[in-house]
């Protein structure tokens, strides 16, 4: 008549087999009080206005998840009822979990694009500019794709540019990791001054390794500025938004970096140009002046300014040096700087004034041009001159040139040589090795002291003598 | 390194124009600007060109500072 007594065991267990009889479940609701714990299972409530559910998920299921659990995040979850016997309650084993009401993916962008920016990594203030001069250029991409190609062609329009092609997979399970591991390497390396990170248009999932924290990382920690330039216009990615300048295509990223170096070259090329225009027109006109006080009635009164105006123009003429250095940095001639000279004025001033401008200018270029000739005569006067004094000139007028074996100075006193020692001689047609027998000095003292034998000077050196006969 | 150098000369050669807009200055002041800006030019268009055309890829990353292997990159035709 007893009553079945159940053992606290067998009671859970028995319960726990009929869980079994709802199978997998999907369940709908909030996430709540969510807990990683340091296994790596995921600890948690399901929760609706009605009820409550304990859940857990394991390390092995979490961690496929491309989104992160978090806290009123409204969920699909599938998994197994079971009562966890030393605690005795309820709990879900999940064993999946969809975000609801938005992909998978674009929940992950969302988390990782909200935490990046709550760290500051999209901040315009870390932003880099694009270097004054991005000569070296590291390409992160597949060597493969639309991509490598774009940027190459757009970048073979400024002739000074070296690239670095690091090739990576640009989509699939491990990419992300290839291209953090490219960015970091070629930022580090101090081979390039500007990283870019590019790949052609594809879906959500084709661009999906872009949109990894660990290529957020390395684009974030690069030592040199990092260009974006993933997918099209419309995509964005958050490579993107954590790049130093996001370019909306491959294609744009290489025109920017070619923008910079053309928009470089053409300061250079108006600054030069200008300052070449003012300098030459400051010359003109006080060459101008000069004239003007020249011909004044105001010349005797005006002695000393005329006197200065004179120094002046004296050290102008001294310039066709400098025009000439400027001209050649320019690749023209120096007939280009003076028929410039001629035609500058046309740009301005009255039609008349203008005439007598050019008539003044062009007699002003005449002179240029004269001096010019002059200190080229000159110069080559100069070297007709050196040229008469070349050894080889001497020679062939039957002069030679002795010098001690070994030794290349040319002789010039017979106390440099002893008897017994070897000489060459150059002539003209070629070089006499000889031996010396014997010296003789030319001094007028030896003809006296030594009258005898031979007329003295022709003797053998005391010191030698005896060795030498 | 380089690059500094280069945004600096090309900043004193804008410095140089605009001083020679300046009419008060000097004749020999004018000249010695003219030449120091044909310098300054010099120097910018030199760095500018220095760096030949080169497409490489790389084949194996190097220790920092050491240039690593590389060969000549051709993008295959479409």
């Amino acid at each position: 008549m007893s009553a079945h007594v159940w053992s606290v065991g067998e009671l859970v267990g028995a319960v726990n087999a009929s869980l079994k009889a709802f199978g997998e479940v999907w369940v709908r609701g909030e996430l709540s009080g969510v807990k990683v714990a340091s296994s790596g299972h995921r600890y948690f409530q399901l929760k609706d206005a009605e009820g409550v559910l304990s859940c857990a998920m394991w390390a092995s299921f979490a961690d496929r998840l491309r989104f992160k659990l978090q806290d009123g995040l409204a969920v699909l979850a599938r998994g197994k009822l079971e009562v966890y016997p030393q605690r005795g309650f309820l709990q879900l084993i999940i064993s999946e979990v969809q975000p609801e009401g938005i992909g998978e993916l674009q929940l992950a962008f969302e988390q990782l694009k909200a935490k990046l920016h709550a760290e500051g990594l999209f901040a315009p203030e870390r932003k880099r500019r694009l270097p004054a001069l991005p000569r070296r250029l590291g390409l992160v991409t597949s060597s493969s794709g639309a991509a490598v190609r774009d940027v190459l062609k757009v970048l073979s329009r400024w002739p000074h540019l070296q690239v670095l092609l690091y090739p990576v997979r640009v989509q699939g399970r491990g990419a992300e990791g290839e291209i953090a591991r490219a960015v970091r390497y070629l930022g580090r390396s101090g081979l390039v001054d500007v990283v870019l990170v590019v790949r052609g248009g594809g879906s959500l999932e084709d661009l999906w390794s872009f949109n990894e924290e660990v290529v957020a990382r390395a684009i974030a920690e690069s030592p040199v500025p990092v260009i974006s330039g993933v997918g099209h216009e419309v995509d964005f990615t958050i490579a993107d938004f954590v790049a130093d300048i996001r370019a909306a295509t491959p294609t744009q990223a290489a025109e920017l970096v070619v923008a910079r170096l053309e928009e470089q070259a053409r300061r250079v090329d108006q600054a030069a140009d200008r300052a070449e225009h003012l300098f030459v027109h400051r010359l003109e006109r006080a060459r101008l002046r000069l004239r003007a006080a020249a011909g004044a009635r105001g010349l005797a009164r005006l002695p000393s300014r005329i006197q200065e105006l004179s120094e002046r123009l004296r050290r102008l003429e001294a310039l066709p040096g400098r025009l000439r250095a400027l001209v050649q940095l320019r690749h023209r001639r120096l007939d280009g700087a003076l028929s410039r000279l001629y035609h500058w004025p046309v740009r301005f001033g009255a039609p008349r004034r203008r005439e007598v401008v050019t008539v003044r200018l062009a007699v002003a270029a005449e002179r240029l041009r004269a001096l010019v000739q002059r200190r080229r005569l000159e110069l080559a006067g100069s070297e007709r001159a050196l040229a008469a004094l070349s050894p080889a000139n001497v020679l062939q007028r039957g002069f030679s040139i002795t010098t001690r074996e070994g030794d290349p100075t040319p002789l010039r006193d017979v106390a440099q040589v002893r008897a017994g020692e070897h000489l060459l001689t150059r002539l003209a047609s070629g070089e006499l090795r000889s031996l010396v027998l014997t010296r003789q000095g030319v001094t007028q003292p030896s003809l006296f002291m030594n009258g005898d034998s031979a007329g003295g000077a022709r003797g053998p050196d005391p010191e030698e003598g005896g060795r030498q006969a | 390194m380089s690059k500094e150098t280069f945004e600096d000369a090309l900043t004193q050669l804008e410095d140089v124009v605009t001083r020679l807009e300046d009419d008060s200055v000097g004749l020999e002041e004018a000249l010695k600007l003219f030449e120091r800006g044909v310098k300054l030019a010099r120097r910018c268009r030199t760095q500018l060109t220095q760096v030949e055309a080169r497409v490489e890829q790389l084949l194996a990353e190097a220790a920092e500072g050491e240039e690593p292997a590389t060969r000549p990159f051709v993008a295959e035709e479409a």
